[in-house]
């Protein structure tokens, strides 16, 4: 529990709840002091431990060192994970580069496995899906997680978003009007890819443990909305259907960057036993409330402002989230509206557990 | 023989429905037909793409669409441009040197850019992804380029547009400079010293036709 500290020379309360009661109580549908503050935080978490961003993706135990260590600085609520947006496409033979390099924040594809209609073609789930890609990182975090008695993250896409990793994007996009056909093969191949994934992590660790999350960037920026409906949305709710069905605890989908007109979509998913629903600075915080009655609404604070401003410009978008979000029947955590930058000035970063204690009380 | 207006439609609507073997088969109409290549490009091709952008703008088309329009426009240039370079007739507003910045290797936007800047006509030379400073630096010099697009679509490589923003103003006098890309905008593209910023792809030429005619 953090002592009280000082905003503006007024002291504030310290908080009643542990990190992990407030955790808890938020996925029970329990009552919480204040405001929980998820932070969707990876590539910062190692700059703040002084470690290469690359640590968060590369070795799971480091990563997890360093995730837990930020938690404990900073006093946020959570989120715990290992996986990135672009993913997938190490899974079934594409090449990745870590991010060691001066500013990179996340791994980079630097060939995609399919080049060509043949490979597209030819793209199977492989047979040992443990051995392939980041699968043995991925499967270490969480075995270290579930030892550790935390919840157990699972990343499950999106599809589509995988698929731009597969592909490449400007393929992707091309061959989904040209060929259509092509695109779905592939995005079947993924979907089975991701169930036998989740299959095996709620055999091994338990779907009452476990927390699946998918990293949509299926923005209407890029895509239609009829785009998503027919590339995207059966392969999701397929999946989300999956993980309910087998009793997944919690799911929670990060929407990332400008989706309103996807968001009837994505609010015909199921959610597992607890829904959450993380949403860009595009995207209302009342908007999600009203799109997501019965889920955890979380976000939406500007990154690059939380990057670029100074610590009272975040206080007020932090003020202006709270004030939207902090009365949702089904629940509200303030967080960056997408990852937490990772040369993100850590004043800016703490001004968010400290908006939540000041301005979030219950 | 189709008239040239026919001909100029023709290559328009290949372009707006994305139609490679349309699009070049019209431009073999025209050169066949005697239309000044130069014109077919900007009043069929350039026109189609334009009309894209627009729709773009009204949501009325996404970016599989205008990528699939790129290929189309691409398609019937490869066919007139070799003409109008050979007769000696191109015209050009400008020279741009464009690329993504180190670290980031997303390039639908810069690509984006690249081709809405050369239906404007406006010559581009292409460094690709993952471009370090001195790279854009030599580039830009051995080109004598009067415009430098900068894209970046990360938080953590958006700081790279940053560092590079004070060599670009020391080593390139005179050289118009424009950033675009998801995280930045136009408050940090002034502050960081960017002589331009586009929204969008569209946006971007307009700016850049702009930079260069007021250059």
């Amino acid at each position: 529990m953090h002592r009280d500290h000082s905003v503006k020379g007024k002291w504030v309360k310290c908080d009643q709840m542990t990190s992990q009661e407030r955790w808890e109580a938020l996925v029970n549908r329990r009552p919480t002091d204040r405001v929980p503050c998820l932070q969707f935080m990876l590539g910062h978490t190692a700059v703040v431990n002084g470690r290469p961003i690359a640590k968060i993706y590369d070795d799971g135990a480091e990563s997890l060192a360093c995730q837990r260590n930020a938690m404990a600085l900073y006093g946020h609520d959570g989120l715990i994970m290992h996986g990135w947006a672009n993913a997938g496409g190490a899974e079934f033979g594409g090449e990745i580069e870590f991010p060691y390099r001066k500013y990179t924040g996340a791994p980079l594809m630097k060939k995609n496995p399919v080049q060509s209609e043949e490979d597209a073609w030819d793209l199977r789930v492989p047979d040992d899906i443990l051995s392939v890609g980041t699968m043995p990182i991925a499967l270490e975090f969480s075995r270290l997680q579930y030892e550790a008695g935390l919840t157990v993250t699972l990343q499950v896409g999106s599809p589509l978003t995988w698929a731009g990793s597969v592909y490449g994007e400007e393929r992707l996009m091309i061959w989904m009007l040209k060929k259509p056909e092509l695109v779905h093969h592939v995005l079947r191949v993924i979907t089975d890819f991701i169930r036998r994934k989740a299959d095996y992590w709620i055999d091994r660790f338990g779907a009452e443990r476990l927390m699946a999350f998918d990293l949509g960037i299926e923005t209407n920026k890029l895509y239609s909305p009829k785009q998503f409906e027919t590339f995207g949305f059966p392969y999701l709710r397929e999946i989300h259907d999956h993980l309910t069905e087998r009793g997944t605890a919690i799911i929670l989908s990060h929407i990332c960057g400008e989706q309103n007109k996807n968001l009837p979509l994505w609010a015909r998913l199921s959610y597992g036993k607890r829904g959450m629903v993380s949403v860009g600075k595009e995207v209302a915080i009342s908007k999600a409330r009203e799109m997501f009655p019965d889920c955890v609404i979380m976000g939406n604070v500007d990154p690059v402002t939380v990057q670029e401003g100074t610590p009272e410009q975040v206080r007020m978008l932090c003020r202006a989230c709270i004030e939207e979000g902090k009365d949702h029947p089904g629940g509200f955590a303030l967080m960056t509206g997408c990852e937490v930058p990772p040369q993100a000035p850590p004043v800016n970063v703490d001004q968010m557990v400290k908006a939540c204690r000041e301005l979030g009380r219950y | 023989m189709a008239d040239e207006a026919e001909i100029f439609s023709q290559l328009k609507q290949a372009v707006m429905e994305g139609d490679e073997d349309v699009a070049v088969a019209a431009a073999q109409a025209a050169v066949a037909a005697g239309v000044d290549p130069q014109r077919a490009i900007i009043e069929g091709l350039a026109a189609g793409m334009a009309e894209m952008g627009r729709l773009y703008e009204r949501e009325e088309c996404y970016v599989p669409e205008l990528l699939v329009s790129s290929e189309a426009l691409y398609a019937g240039l490869g066919v007139l441009r070799p003409l109008v370079i050979a007769s000696g007739k191109a015209e050009k507003k400008g020279v741009a040197v464009i690329g993504v910045v180190q670290g980031d290797i997303h390039d639908i936007g810069k690509n984006l850019v690249k081709m809405m800047l050369e239906v404007n006509g406006i010559e581009v030379h292409d460094l690709g992804r993952d471009v370090d400073m001195e790279r854009f630096i030599t580039a830009t010099q051995e080109t004598q380029a009067d415009l430098l697009c900068l894209s970046a679509l990360m938080t953590t490589t958006m700081i790279a547009v940053k560092d590079y923003m004070p060599a670009f103003k020391t080593q390139l006098p005179g050289v118009k400079i424009m950033v675009g890309g998801a995280p930045l905008n136009q408050q940090l593209a002034d502050e960081w010293g960017a002589d331009g910023y586009g929204e969008n792809a569209v946006e971007a030429a307009r700016v850049a036709v702009r930079l260069l005619e007021t250059k």
